[in-house]
């Protein structure tokens, strides 16, 4: 089957379910992805979306804003139907009380053990995971880690939104909406596939060690030796009172490998900068600077497409915080039109995850032709 | 004495990823993420205990 991707803005969960059911009707789904406003009762919304779908694994969150091909959303709903030609087979499994820190080994255990292997034994070119947390969970960067440490395969995902209203968020499967949860796929394709990951900054050269953190409470104390606010002030030429309004154009950067992985700064407290996603004491951060995001997603986008020899299915995971950079200059339309070319859903998230947790980064799973 | 944690850090990528280019880079990644600075350390390196021993319990969790 071709990949269909369906969106509704329909109001009621009954109207905009049928909306998107009668578009994505075509054949049967192995997997139907879904995003969804909260301003739909979650728990009505899974259920509905579990009926309308049965036989197929049925998974999604809510967000803080909707992509469906070539549109940017608020309150609706985007689902995207994968057929076996694409989904050869999948496994989903729920890691409850995440906050716990518990049973994510197990998880991708019995992941594997759906495709009758060990999970170090999976082909990370063969198989792919996808991972939905409970955008406030704070858990993002445990169960990263810890997925990493079991298997090769890559998982990429976001942190399910509430559509800025940081009370509640919920992530979707088997006809349920659960919180302190984070729920993993592992996709065995019938295709080839890419990972994409673009954060459109450039390093600036100052760098930074950071001497004290609290980890859990993903904040740093000091940076080579001194309050992290008054480091990061004078690097960004503010005073210390007015570098919140530097902390979208010039997040910090982990550099592996010439790749950042953004820690976006969200507030000051004291002398201290609370960030989005944990640091560790050691680490050495680099000051990145915004490019214009627009021409440097269309570029990532493309080369997956001409190495994939097209894309087939485009499933998004972008930051919330490039949304409303994106709304702050009246570009949302023209980063809609990027994926205007390709079967696409997504939806603005709480936090972004390839590797560890991410901040201020598109991560994307693309689909390309078959094998 | 030197150039250890090099030592450990090219053994840890080696084991896990196998000789698979693509698992290597995502190793080193992960280490980075984990707290150790991959490229930082060359065959002159000092042996810094604290940097072992966080190895050796990345080397543990890794499986390696």
């Amino acid at each position: 089957m071709a990949v269909v991707t369906a969106y509704s803005t329909a109001t009621s969960i009954d109207a905009a379910v049928a909306e998107v059911a009668t578009q994505l009707s075509s054949e049967k789904p192995k997997l139907v992805v879904y995003f969804a406003s909260s301003v739909y009762p979650p728990p009505e919304l899974a259920s509905a979306m579990d009926k309308a779908f049965a036989g197929a694994a049925v998974l999604g969150c809510t967000t803080a804003g909707e992509i469906a091909s070539g549109r940017m959303l608020k309150n609706s709903l985007v689902a995207m139907a994968l057929g076996a030609d694409i989904v050869e087979d999948i496994a989903v499994e729920v890691i409850k009380n995440v906050r716990d820190g518990h049973g994510t080994e197990e998880a991708v255990q019995a992941l594997a053990a759906h495709f009758n292997q060990k999970p170090l034994e999976l082909d990370p070119t063969e198989y792919v995971g996808l991972v939905l947390f409970d955008g406030l969970s704070g858990a993002e960067e445990m169960i990263n880690d810890k997925i990493g440490d079991v298997t090769n395969v890559f998982f990429v995902g976001g942190s399910a939104g509430d559509d800025l209203n940081f009370s509640k968020t919920h992530v979707f499967v088997q006809g349920q909406a659960l919180s302190n949860v984070a729920v993993l796929a592992l996709i065995k394709a019938a295709v080839p596939f890419n990972i994409i990951k673009t954060q459109s900054f450039i390093p600036t050269g100052k760098k930074f060690k950071v001497t004290e953190a609290l980890e859990s409470q993903r904040t740093i104390v000091k940076m080579d030796g001194e309050p992290a606010a008054e480091v990061y002030a004078r690097a960004v030429g503010r005073k210390v009172e007015e570098i919140g309004e530097e902390f979208m154009r010039y997040p910090l950067g982990l550099m592996a490998g010439g790749e950042p992985f953004i820690r976006s700064p969200q507030r000051v407290q004291e002398d201290k900068i609370v960030f989005y996603c944990a640091v560790k004491e050691g680490m050495v951060l680099e000051l990145m600077e915004a490019q214009d995001m627009i021409p440097d997603t269309e570029a990532a986008i493309k080369a997956a497409d001409q190495e994939l020899g097209g894309i087939q299915a485009l499933i998004v995971f972008n930051c919330i915080l490039r949304t409303l950079q994106l709304e702050n200059e009246g570009k949302t339309e023209f980063f809609g039109k990027i994926f205007a070319g390709y079967p696409t859903v997504g939806f603005s998230t709480y936090g972004e995850s390839y590797i560890g947790h991410i901040n201020q980064t598109a991560t994307m799973l693309a689909f390309g032709s078959r094998r | 004495m030197a150039g250890k944690i090099l030592e450990m850090i090219n053994t840890i990528v080696e084991k896990r990823s196998g000789g698979s280019p693509m698992v290597a880079r995502s190793i080193r990644a992960r280490l980075v993420i984990k707290g150790i600075d991959v490229d930082a350390y060359t065959e002159t390196s000092e042996d810094d205990p604290e940097v072992i021993a966080k190895l050796q319990q990345i080397a543990k969790e890794l499986g390696v």
